[in-house]
């Protein structure tokens, strides 16, 4: 069996800086999202139980060659790429057609993992949308995934409670970051990642059109909140401000 | 620029990765040598700062790893080490 | 006995990148690790390359470089209180090409750097810190890092000024005040046209300035700025041992402080900060060089203490790059002789010594000592500016003579002490 963990090459937020109010991305690395990084491992665990070949798959531009390495050094056995440099910023329903095409090309796929939300966008489409094309089912919020014979049992976590349910396979699953603590590679294995085997296509022959992106972000600022202008003069006052707030004596 | 800018709000600036621990540490006892009182002169990213009973306190958050405390201070008085891997300050323009 | 690699290259900055680049070009097998998220990550420096001595080490190198902005204007300010004096230098040489120096960035620079070296066939790991040596019988057989033993015939040790692996193999003792500086800076965004209107630039021509006197408040050291495309690196050197004197202040302020100071003030006003950095810097010169090499290990760049300080330039970068080629032939050989105790790698001191890196370092041997002097930070500068201040002078009333003014200042007692100064000054 194999094992697909989807992952997406997104820009390292943190080396973002915001000059004239408007992000920078000139020179900012690229990396994989966290959570990506959860699914991932979780695909490490499922494939040593159930011995499979876990393979990545992923779509960005050109970069994405060097950044799935990082993937690749963190247990997946294979990497299958869409690459072409019009993947910067594609919408979620494309994302979604790329890797499901991609998964389409690879032969007996038992579980894809997505994690529930990618680190930058955070649409939490994609897995739904890749479940949709390939007609499986999906289990959302994965915070537990264990092997039941030829079924997997997945506890997933909700706000208020959590849930078991039991899924036949080929499904598709995503995770919440829970689930796990994503592996540090270790030298070795990273040096070793540059060897494992990859295949790249583009975008043509998947026979895929990349349209014009769709939704476009006017704007992307923290929301404005307004100063109470509540003086008070002593502890009391204080707290009794805070308590008719609703913020304390809940 | 007119206005200066306070050295919190400057280090603010720069890209910090979070490490697990603190990758420099005053050794224990040595919070009032004067040794280590050098290091609240030399920091340049002002980390360490002498409380009421005369101890040095050393905040690791927005370390520059430049080293000036080491060479100032001594390893008799700092425990001292580069963070760990893909951790601290990640210069963009250096 | 069988090694993962030939070479591990410990630090990407320019010493590790400049070794494993020219390690890999000889077809060896080498390993560079570094800490940051990639070269560069870690790197400070206050801004300027000189590449005339290194220009034919890299022949393909620069023609692509993402280097900054050639110098083409060098300025040397002597600063008292409020008052300074300053000396342009314009020199047909500096706006021909090839030209002799750049303005450059090290978070570009080594990123950059360390791609080409990956093309070259060095296995780069960023994120991974060296934490040990693996000696066996005297030898370095390697590295520990995340845990992991990682063996090559030879260790570049390219770590950084502070050279914890340098410790480790018993090759230097820790750093003290007296040899090493703290460089820090700000690096301040302005346009590119800003930039160049107010530096008098014309394309990619760039400034380089250098304070002295009140900068570091009389303290061994100075200020510098330098241009760079989109932005100025303006920052502070200043000799750690003097910043653990009286009178005391905080490293920070005197940068704040120089930025408030008018004549720069108005350089960098409407310009956004961008980034804080800081450094220790080598500069003990030839007499606190580290033993550069032991069996199975060799040190280059700052961990070595290649870098020096003679008041005029403070350069560090190319001696940096050079010896880590030199390193890097001493490997090539050890490796030809199959031989990697320190007998062979020896062969890297003799290469140093017939450079330029070692010429330098034996030239200005003294300059430490000499630099070192007080008054060259204090007395001087307000002794300038005073005479400065009384020659433009034109008061209410008449105007004294020049030559009596000029000789209220230098009498026979300070120019007596002036003669001892710049005898020293001739050592360098």
């Amino acid at each position: 069996m194999n094992i697909v963990v989807a992952m997406k090459q997104i820009p390292d937020l943190q080396q973002v800086r915001i000059r004239n109010r408007q992000p920078v991305f000139e020179d900012v690395p690229y990396t994989l999202g966290n959570i990506d990084k959860n699914a991932l491992e979780a695909g490490v665990a499922l494939k040593e139980a159930l011995d499979a070949k876990l393979i990545v798959v992923s779509a960005g531009n050109e970069e994405l060659e060097d950044t799935i390495k990082e993937a690749l050094a963190a247990g997946a056995d294979e990497a299958y790429l869409v690459i072409d440099d019009s993947l910067d910023n594609i919408a979620s329903d494309t994302s979604a057609t790329l890797i499901a095409a991609a998964i389409k090309k690879i032969d007996d796929v038992g579980i894809i993992l997505f994690g529930e939300g990618s680190g930058d966008n955070y649409s939490g489409q994609v897995a739904s949308r890749v479940a949709e094309i390939l007609e499986l089912p999906e289990v959302g919020y994965a915070k537990e995934i264990e092997l039941n014979g030829q079924s997997l049992r997945v506890t997933r976590s909700l706000e208020e409670s959590e849930e078991l349910v039991e899924v036949e396979l080929p499904t598709v699953i995503t995770v919440v970051s829970e689930i796990n603590e994503a592996r540090i590679p270790a030298v070795t294995q990273i040096l070793k990642a540059g060897k494992k085997p990859k295949e790249v296509v583009s975008p043509h022959e998947l026979e895929i059109a990349i349209g014009s992106v769709q939704v476009t972000t006017l704007s992307n600022l923290a929301p404005e909140t307004d100063r109470k202008q509540i003086v008070v003069k002593s502890v009391d006052e204080l707290v009794k401000a805070l308590t008719t707030e609703g913020l304390i004596g809940r | 620029m007119s206005e200066l800018m306070g050295l919190k709000a400057k280090l603010g600036l720069d890209v910090f990765k979070h490490d697990k621990e603190a990758h420099i540490k005053i050794k224990p006892g040595m919070e009032k040598d004067p040794r280590l009182k050098r290091a609240v002169w030399v920091c340049p990213a002002g980390l360490y700062s002498e409380n009421d009973q005369g101890e040095v306190e050393l905040t690791i958050d927005g370390c520059l790893e430049c080293g000036t405390c080491r060479i100032a201070c001594g390893i008799e008085v700092l425990e001292w080490n580069y963070p760990n891997g893909g951790c601290g300050v990640q210069f963009r323009f250096g | 006995m069988e090694k993962d690699f030939d070479a591990i290259v410990v630090g990407g900055g320019l010493a590790g990148l400049a070794a494993a680049y020219t390690i890999a070009d000889a077809g060896l097998e080498v390993l560079l690790l570094e800490r940051g998220d990639y070269s560069g990550a870690k790197n400070v420096t206050g801004g300027r390359l000189y590449l005339n001595p290194v220009r034919e080490m890299f022949p393909d190198l620069w023609e692509k470089a993402p280097l900054e902005r050639f110098i083409a204007h060098e300025e040397l300010s002597i600063m008292d209180k409020e008052r300074s004096i300053t000396v342009r230098y314009d020199g047909a040489e500096l706006v021909q090409a090839p030209y002799q120096s750049y303005s450059i960035l090290r978070g570009k620079f080594d990123r950059w750097f360390a791609k080409q070296a990956e093309k070259k066939g060095v296995a780069i790991v960023n994120k991974n810190r060296v934490d040990d040596l693996i000696i066996e019988n005297g030898k370095v057989e390697g590295v520990r890092a995340g845990g992991e033993d990682l063996t090559a015939h030879v260790v570049v040790a390219c770590d950084g000024v502070l050279s914890l692996l340098a410790e480790k193999a018993g090759l230097r003792k820790p750093g003290v005040p007296q040899d090493h500086a703290v460089g820090f800076k700000e690096i301040i965004e302005l346009d590119r046209t800003t930039i160049e209107d107010r530096f008098n630039l014309e394309g990619d021509e760039g400034a380089a300035r250098l304070f002295m006197g009140e900068v570091t408040r009389g303290k061994f050291g100075g200020g510098f700025l330098y241009t760079n495309k989109e932005s100025v690196s303006l920052g502070i050197v200043v000799g750690i041992k003097d910043l653990m004197e009286e009178p005391m202040v905080q490293a920070p302020d005197l940068l704040d402080a120089f930025k408030l100071r008018p004549e720069i003030a108005r350089l960098i006003k409407g310009g956004e900060t961008s980034e804080y950095s800081a450094h220790v810097i080598p500069e003990g010169g030839y007499n606190s060089l580290s033993k550069l090499y032991g069996s199975g290990i060799l040190l280059a760049g700052d961990a070595a203490g290649f870098s020096m300080n003679i008041g005029v330039t403070v350069r560090g970068m190319e001696y940096a790059l050079a010896s880590g080629y030199y390193a890097a032939q001493a490997v090539i050989k050890a490796k030809e002789a199959d031989n990697f105790e320190s007998e062979t790698l020896a062969v890297y001191e003799k290469l140093l010594n017939e450079s330029f890196v070692m010429t330098d370092f034996k030239n200005f041997k003294d300059a430490p000592r000499v630099m070192e002097n007080p008054r060259f930070f204090q007395h001087y500068p307000q002794l300038a500016g005073n005479v400065m201040k009384d020659l433009y002078e034109v008061p209410a009333g008449s105007k004294a003579r020049i030559y009596p003014t000029v000789k209220k200042y230098l009498t026979f007692g300070e120019m007596w002490a002036m003669f001892k100064d710049f005898r020293g000054v001739k050592k360098i």
